[in-house]
């Protein structure tokens, strides 16, 4: 993993500025030492990671931090000075939706949608991994993954769906 | 409230040089997953000392005789590792059982030990697997069984500013089982946990270790059941008198997550079932 020399960055006016990739692209945040990830996110206006527990419980947080998922509420932002991070908004927008997030709405696995961001985070590094997943690697893979709408019934069905729709567009490719 | 310092030593070199400067009441950081929850319970300290960095705590190396695991390795680094995969089955097993995956690619093996639980998947599991632990002060090493590093909830033998350097592991041929009791299949603390590790040969046990969690003020080794095995078969009968010995050495209490009763009556059904599994192994 790589790390930073972050002994060199110093507080103004008690802010630290952390640089790191959000997104594919590189990003600036001014935070308190004592500011977290996720809070630094949302208040930089990437409100699609949402703020569940905030205890590290619920999953509603979850980004892909250096490369695997990781939850926001429990990282301290200064730690993520040169870090590289992906968001639900660099899997895909409204009008080009991420396959996953097609099969979740095909599924009709969003009710309330809280925690379908940590969700789509958890199950694209599952289908990265292991594009055809059973079902147990599915319920493995969404386990830190809290929902109390919709019994982890349909979000399951979901995770099949895209497996299939990513492999058929990987063969057709 | 959450400290308004922290710092980031490059080195353990580093480290050392720069303590004396900071506040006294201060806490290594490393994977953050138990000291985000003290810090909102208001115990975390003034200042935060960020050890995720140093390469010298993830070292990973492997002897003819030992493993020797780096405080600073993840739970999902651990389990994907082949050796530990061969050799420490014990761990293998409890990784899935340890919280969620996005915690375990946050949380180190040393910050689950240094935090001091009972309930802890992955000390439970070095536990069984006779691992030694070997924490650090200023270039002064020392060794203690992992067992002994435990003093009550939430306390530990490091001293002021010690830091866990790391896990060593002997090599032995040995087959584990973990069972796990929680509110749900995964994903949850522990209600009660038994692990046993046991070399069996000739069809007798040549050596068992057995650990429980969340029974006892700390990580509880089940030695009398252990020593009862020794030279013994493992059938219905000697299972059932080693679980019911181990259900002796318990001392659980009550809390929010189960009754003491209950765990203690639990220590004998989970170390039924983890030794016949030994068993049919």
């Amino acid at each position: 993993m790589k790390k930073n020399k972050t002994e060199s960055l110093t507080a103004e006016k008690g802010l630290f500025t952390i640089a790191l990739t959000l997104n594919g692209r590189p990003a600036e945040f001014r935070v308190k030492p004592n500011e977290f990830l996720l809070d630094a996110l949302r208040a930089h206006g990437w409100k699609g990671t949402k703020k569940g527990c905030d205890t590290g419980d619920c999953g509603s947080c979850a980004v892909m931090f250096n490369g695997k998922p990781e939850l926001a509420c429990m990282i301290p932002a200064v730690t993520a000075h040169g870090s590289v991070v992906g968001t639900i908004e660099g899997v895909g927008t409204v009008d080009r939706p991420h396959p996953i997030q097609e099969a979740f709405v095909e599924a009709g696995g969003v009710q309330c949608g809280f925690c379908i961001p940590g969700m789509v985070i958890s199950a694209k590094h599952l289908l990265e991994n292991v594009p055809d997943p059973s079902e147990a690697e599915i319920k493995k893979a969404l386990d830190g993954n809290l929902c109390r709408c919709t019994g982890y019934v349909k979000q399951i069905e979901a995770v099949k769906i895209a497996s299939k729709k990513l492999r058929t567009r990987r063969a057709s490719k | 409230m959450r400290p308004e310092l922290l710092v980031r030593p490059s080195s353990l070199a580093h480290l050392w040089k720069t303590l004396p400067s900071l506040p006294r009441d201060r806490r290594y950081l490393a994977g953050g997953t138990d000291l985000m929850i003290a810090a909102s319970h208001g115990h975390a300290g003034d200042c935060w000392v960020d050890i995720s960095g140093l390469k010298e705590l993830r070292s990973f190396r492997e002897t003819p005789s030992s493993l020797f695991i780096g405080s600073g390795l993840t739970i999902s680094a651990l389990a994907e590792m082949p050796a530990v995969k061969k050799w420490l089955p014990a761990l293998a097993l409890a990784a899935p059982h340890y919280a969620s995956p996005s915690l375990r690619n946050m949380a180190t093996i040393g910050g689950n030990a240094a935090n001091g639980s009972p309930c802890a998947d992955g000390v439970c599991a070095l536990c069984s697997e006779k691992a030694s632990i070997v924490l650090l002060l200023k270039g002064v090493k020392r060794k203690l069984p992992l067992p002994a590093f435990f003093l009550g909830p939430k306390r530990t033998a490091l001293r002021k500013d010690e830091l866990i350097l790391g896990f060593e592991v002997p090599k032995w041929r040995h087959v584990s089982a973990y069972e796990k009791l929680g509110p749900r299949s995964y994903f949850g603390i522990s209600k009660v946990s038994v692990c046993v590790s046991a070399e069996i040969s000739g069809g007798v046990v040549k050596e068992t270790v057995i650990s429980c969690a969340s029974v006892a003020p700390v990580p509880l080794m089940a030695r009398k059941a252990a020593e009862f095995l020794y030279g013994r078969r493992l059938d219905e009968g000697t299972i059932s008198e080693a679980a019911a010995l181990a259900e002796s050495e318990a001392s659980p209490i009550t809390d929010t997550r189960s009754e003491a009763g209950y765990r203690k009556a639990m220590v004998r059904v989970l170390a039924a079932r983890a030794l016949a599994k030994i068993a049919a192994a």
